[in-house]
Parts: structure tokens; sequence; C-alpha cells
């Protein structure tokens, strides 16, 4: 540990990499989290590209039928418990502290075993690439019985599922610690009620973690004894139950993985609208409403199974866009009668704003039975949560990168390259996913690694794959930049941006105990924003 | 007489996924343009100038209760409209077999499908490169009993637009209409993924004349006999 001991004396902190491996220090072990996840997102976009390489044209050109499964199946499982679930979680670990001006994570040694079982259940799913069945064909949520031993006997599956439930407890360990950290750690006035916007967005993240992650757990934990030693699911009854289980996790992990995002872009609209997060309430409110309702749709996923009731689950997936009303009025209140900079952090977090929203609308789309009964398990669907979750989270992530960036290295990215960055990414992001809405529509189903000659469907798909490639470039572009950052080292200060809340009044990178001076008083969500409105 | 829509008394699925769109698509294509357009006015009309520091203050009302009250009364009215719309439709594609229509029953299993007419005693099967034609009258209910032998798969038929999932164990019963003669290549497919060959696993669906229905089940009889 590296908070100050009884006598007063800090031992030194181990260097080098085993150094970083054992730290307790929530910087280097949310650095370090948000590092791997950040590999995974990037090993998981390399299948992507794979795939859509294979899909730009009909019939199989690069690989087999089983090696496209493989493809599909761990491109999905990567981003969802490998790269999403843990940088969420990594972006909490890092400035949850810092927001509430804390000096410490509360038991970080829980959240770095929890690093350690998302490195080791990561490698052991890809492990199943070197294994002579190859790695799991089964989807990401690998439906019974065709997970079971007759259909899908390879040891890769064995092995997926034991990378799963291993990055799932790491969610809810990390998860518990970030929430107790909330709990326990606030500095002195700083009342629920005066938690910063993000910190806000990682409490329901973390509730959502801890109430629907253990249904992940059970349901990987019982497919793990049924394909090792049968008996536990069997018939239809059998089949519906695990869909149950998981999709009950299923559906609130899409909001675990997009709400710390809305988080981030929410304080990048208020530093760069130079005025405080509009609608303060409501918007607890909401976020509080959304993760109750998240517990309540998962039913939307078997609307064809003819097994669940279809009208309680478009109710509550309907219900959603109140909420989500809600944020938008927020957000767009807030740049309202702002003084707007136009930073590379709030080009991303306006991004998100423009393409959220067409992930959102054709979410409440297909959230209709009737409408749903033709699109889900079609291309409209792939199309749909892209927009939410490349469009949502993916940009809101990169708005976080930016606004961050100069806290966690002290050093500045370059403005021209981020701009790039982001323009890459708009025409990428929409000239590979938008072609997937029609595609569905006109009846092309997911995970199909070819399609018919005649149907009519290779200029969509070429045009999607040609969208992939931008999506590379502008990753590449990111990738220059964060080289570059690190090489010339431009120093940061404390507060690059103006920005409102406890972790710019701390120097960048903040030290080991976060806040060697006093704290400046906290009087709401927003102190720094206080002190400024004060002086003017 | 005959309701629009309507097509020997059961519902056409194209007709009312049509009209339920068209009522879903323009709203959110609205939303989708208000929100951009918003953003990109707000960010050029609120922009910092050089000019104006100092002389222009961010504003600083930071909350709207009242207004954003009628907001969520807005939104609540929208989701209510849109849940009516939802419910009144999805009674009518969920109505269950009529039992008076044809009855096909499907079946489907690794990685075939296969449709039995039981009255007919006909049975069209498909082979590993060829897949099966769905032979059924036009603007006749046909009562679909679906059912699966192995893993989950799906019955799609994107003309009609309508899916249900075959679970293994679990039958499924409902019903469609073909209002229109043609032939579909490859105009119905598995929509869950099912292993290996989900890709290929389609079939063709061949919907003719109920003169020209007629003269394919006697030939069929014939040649299966």
């Amino acid at each position: 540990m590296t908070a100050v001991g009884a006598a007063g004396v800090r031992p030194r902190p181990r260097r080098g990499l085993l150094g970083t491996l054992a730290s307790t220090d929530h910087k280097a072990l949310g650095a370090g989290l948000f590092t791997t996840a950040f590999a995974f997102f990037l090993a998981a976009g390399v299948l992507a590209l794979l795939m859509r390489f294979e899909l730009a044209r009909p019939r199989l050109q690069l690989m087999t039928l089983h090696g496209y499964d493989e493809l599909f199946t761990l491109h999905g499982s990567t981003m969802f418990y490998l790269f999403a679930t843990p940088i969420a979680l990594a972006s909490g670990v890092y400035l949850v502290p810092l927001q509430i001006g804390a000096a410490r994570l509360r038991w970080a040694r829980l959240a770095l075993a929890g690093w350690w079982m998302v490195i080791a259940g990561g490698l052991i799913m890809w492990m199943g690439f070197l294994t002579a069945q190859g790695a799991a064909d089964v989807g990401w949520y690998s439906y019974w019985p065709l997970s079971d031993m007759p259909s899908s006997p390879g040891i890769g599956t064995d092995y997926w599922i034991v990378g799963v439930l291993l990055a799932a407890s790491a969610a809810i360990l990390i998860a518990a610690c970030v929430l107790a950290t909330i709990v326990t750690l606030r500095a002195p006035g700083m009342t629920m009620l005066r938690l910063p916007v993000f910190t806000w967005t990682m409490v329901v993240t973390c509730l959502m973690v801890l109430t629907a992650f253990p249904a992940l757990v059970v349901a990987m934990g019982l497919l793990l004894a049924q394909r090792q030693l049968g008996g536990v699911f069997s018939g239809a009854a059998g089949a519906f139950d695990y869909q149950h289980l998981f999709w009950f996790f299923g559906h609130p992990v899409v909001y675990v993985v997009f709400f710390p995002f809305v988080g981030a872009i929410a304080e990048a609209i208020a530093i760069f609208s130079g005025r405080r997060w509009f609608g303060y309430r409501p918007f607890v409110l909401s976020l509080l409403l959304f993760a109750a309702l998240s517990m309540s749709v998962w039913g939307h996923h078997m609307f064809t199974t003819s097994a669940v009731e279809n009208r309680y689950f478009s109710l509550t997936s309907t219900a959603l866009l109140v909420p989500a009303g809600i944020e938008y009025f927020d957000a767009l209140a807030t740049m309202w009668r702002g003084r707007i900079r136009f930073a590379t952090p709030l080009l991303f977090a306006l991004g998100f704003l423009v393409l959220f929203v067409i992930g959102g609308t054709t979410g409440i789309f297909v959230g209709s039975p009737p409408l749903d009964y033709h699109v889900t398990d079609s291309y409209f669907i792939v199309a749909h949560f892209h927009y939410t979750l490349f469009g949502g989270s993916v940009m809101g992530l990169f708005a976080a990168v930016y606004l961050w960036w100069p806290k966690v290295t002290g050093t500045l990215l370059s403005e021209r390259l981020g701009r790039w960055h982001f323009w890459l990414t708009m025409v990428g992001m929409n000239v590979t996913f938008f072609p997937l809405f029609f595609l569905g529509w006109e009846g092309m189903p997911r995970r199909v690694a070819d399609y018919p000659k005649a149907s009519g469907w290779e200029t969509l798909n070429a045009l999607s794959s040609a969208g992939s490639a931008v999506l590379l470039l502008s990753l590449l572009v990111f990738v220059l930049n964060v080289v570059r950052s690190l090489r010339r080292r431009v120093p940061a200060g404390p507060d690059p941006w103006g920005g409102q809340t406890l972790e710019w009044a701390t120097s960048s990178p903040p030290p080991p105990e976060n806040f060697p001076k006093p704290l400046p008083p906290v009087r709401s969500f927003a102190p720094l924003q206080d002190l400024r409105e004060a002086a003017s | 007489m005959r309701r629009a829509g309507y097509v020997a008394g059961v519902t056409d699925t194209r007709h009312e996924y049509d009209a339920l769109a068209g009522l879903y698509v323009p709203i959110g294509a609205a939303v989708v343009l208000l929100v951009a357009l918003l953003v990109v006015a707000f960010a050029w009309r609120y922009r910092a100038r050089p000019a104006d520091d100092g002389a222009r203050r961010p504003s600083r009302v930071h909350s709207a209760p009242r207004t954003e009250g009628l907001w969520v009364l807005v939104l609540a009215c929208v989701a209510a409209l849109l849940l009516w719309r939802t419910y009144t439709v999805e009674g009518r594609t969920d109505h269950a077999a009529s039992g008076r229509g044809l009855r096909v029953l499907v079946t489907a299993s690794k990685w075939h499908w296969r449709f039995d007419y039981p009255r007919l005693r006909i049975v069209q099967r498909g082979t590993d490169d060829t897949p099966p034609t769905l032979v059924v009258p036009a603007r006749r209910t046909i009562d679909f009993t679906l059912r699966s032998l192995d893993v989950i798969h799906a019955f799609w038929i994107p003309d009609r637009r309508f899916k249900r999932d075959a679970t293994p164990g679990f039958v499924s019963s409902f019903s469609l209409v073909f209002p229109r003669t043609g032939f579909w290549r490859y105009g119905g497919e598995c929509s869950e993924y099912c292993g290996l060959r989900h890709t290929w696993m389609k079939f063709h669906v061949d919907v003719l004349s109920p003169a020209a229905f007629a003269r394919w089940t006697r030939t069929r009889q014939g040649g299966a006999a």
C-alpha cells in the first residue's frame, strides 16, 4: 500500500512491470486495467476487420465457415467481457477517488485481483485458438443446447466459459471496490448529491454490475457443469431458462458499458461550454430510473421465442426513452447559452450525442415486438447496437481519453491529430454501420460468413467493409497521437481545460497520495466551477 | 367484407409491419434530425469568440424544473402512443392458428428445413446443396407448426416480415398469408445461429395461384406414390 504508514513513513513503491502489476495505488491499477482492456479492444477490432474483409464479397475468400464462427464469437466476447466492461470500471478505479477527494480506493487489493483475473480470463479465452478444434464458436451468448458437448465438443468452448467466469467475477470485485469507495471515502462536504456527474454514472454502473453479473456467473457455472457432467439443462425449459439467465445479465451489461461514458461526455460538455451540467437532480434521478428499468427489460431479447410476455417487456423497453430523453435535454441545455470551445474531447462528446440517438431510436423500434419479429437476428440489430456501443460507448471513451489524458500522463495530446481522429471516426463509423440497417431490413441474417450472389447485398456489404478500413485508419491516427504525446511530453499543468471537479485541483499526474495540499471547499458537484464563478 | 391488410381472415404480417414502421420510422428520423440540428445550432450559436472574452459570461441558469417536467410529459405521451399502436398490431400478428387453413409442419434440424403437408401427404426436403422449396397457395391461410430436432433455429421469411424461433422440445404455431404469387429464391432463412452450416440453411418460397397449387399437389402426389 502506498498510504502513509503509522510511523508516517511511506514504503517506496516498486518500479517496473512487476511493481505495476502489484501496485494497489488506484492510479497505477486503473491505468493498468485500462491499458489491458484497450489492448483487447484492438485485438477484437482485428477480428472485426477480418470479418468485414470476408463479407466484402459473396462466397468464402479468406476463411472457413468454422473460422468465421470463431471470429464473431471472440469478437463479441472480447468486446463485452474483456474490453468494454473492464475499461468502464477502469475509468472508475482511476477517476472516482480523485473526483471525490479520496486518497485511495477502498479494498484496492480486491480490485488488483480483479485486474489479474481479467488478464488471465482473456488469455484463457484466446488460448482456444491454439487448440486442435479452435476457439469457442458458440456466439458471445452461447445458447444452450448449441453450446453443449454434442454440438460443440471443442475444448475451446470450455476455455471460453472459464475466461468469461474470470472476467465476470473480476467485474463484480472491481465494482464493489468502486462503490465502497464512493460510499465511505468521500471528502468532507461531499454529500451524495454533490458527487460529480461522472461519479454518479459510476454509482449506477456499479449497482448494475453487482445485480446483473452474478446471473452471468451462475449461467457460466451451470453451462460448464452441463458440459462436463450433464443433467443441468434439459428440453425446451432448459433452453428458455438459459436465455433468461443470460439476458438478465445481457441487457444491463450494455448500460454498464455505456453509463460511465455518458458521465464522461457530460463532464466534457460542461467543461467546454464553460458552465456546469444542467439539471443535476433530474439527471441523477434519470440514471437511477434507467438502472432500475435495465433490470426489467431482458425479455425483449426473447420476443420471437413465444416463451415470454412480450407486452410487458415491450412496455419496460419503450419506457427507457423517458430517462434517455431527460439526459439529452440536460446535455443540450448545458450547451445553451454557454461559451463553447471546440477541443477534441468536446468533438467526441458531440459525436456521441448525434450517433447514439440513432442507436437509441432504433432501440425503441426493436422494442416493439411486431417490428422485432422481422429485424431481430438480422443485420439491422448489428447496426443498431453498433450505433449504441461504437457511436455511444466508444465515442464517449475517446471523449474521456482526450479529456483526462493530460491528468493521467501530465502531457498534452495533439489537437490537430485529435481532430483528424474524430472526423475519420465519424466517417468510418457511419460508412461501416449505416448500410447494415438496410441489409438487415432486406433480409440478411446475422452470423453468416456468406450470402447468395443474387441477393443484391454486394454493394452495401462492400461499402461497409470500406468503412471499416477508414475506422482502422482513424485508430492508427489515435495510436500515433498517443505515441507522439508520450515522446514529446508537452507539460499539461494541473488544469489545462478549466475543469470543474476535484481531480483538476491536484498536479498532473497526481502524486501517490492524490491531494498533498488541502482540498478546496466542496459545496456543490462542481467545486472548482464554484470558485471560478465566485471570482468573476 | 374484406378489411385492408386482411386476407382470408388472417392478418397480412407485411402490411401490419409496414403500417407500424410507418409510425416509428418518421418519429425516429425526426428525433435524430432534431438532435443533430440542435447540437450543430447550439455549437455554432454559442461558440467562443476571441472578441467576447469577458464581455459574454456563460449563463448561470442550471435547472428548469417546469420545462423539464413538461418535457418528461411529452416523452411519456410519445411512449404511450408507440405502445398503444404496438399492442394493437401485436394482437393481430400473434393471432393463433385459425385451424381452418392449410397445415404445414416445419421441421428444422442441423442444417436443413423440411416441410410436411400432412393432409396432402406431401414432404418437401432439400439436399446439402439444394435447399427445399416451401410451396404455398396465394391468398389462403397457412397454419404453420414449427419445431426443431436439435438446437435452436429460427424460421424467417423476410418478405412476410415475420420470424419465429424453433426451440427443441417446444412446438410453436402461427398463421401467415401470402397475398402475391411468385418465386423467392432463398426467400426463407434460418436466423438463429445454429452451428457450422447456419450460413447456408435456407429455403426457397414459391407462392402459386390456387389453381396452380392444386396442379402442383396432384403432380407431387402422383410423383411421390
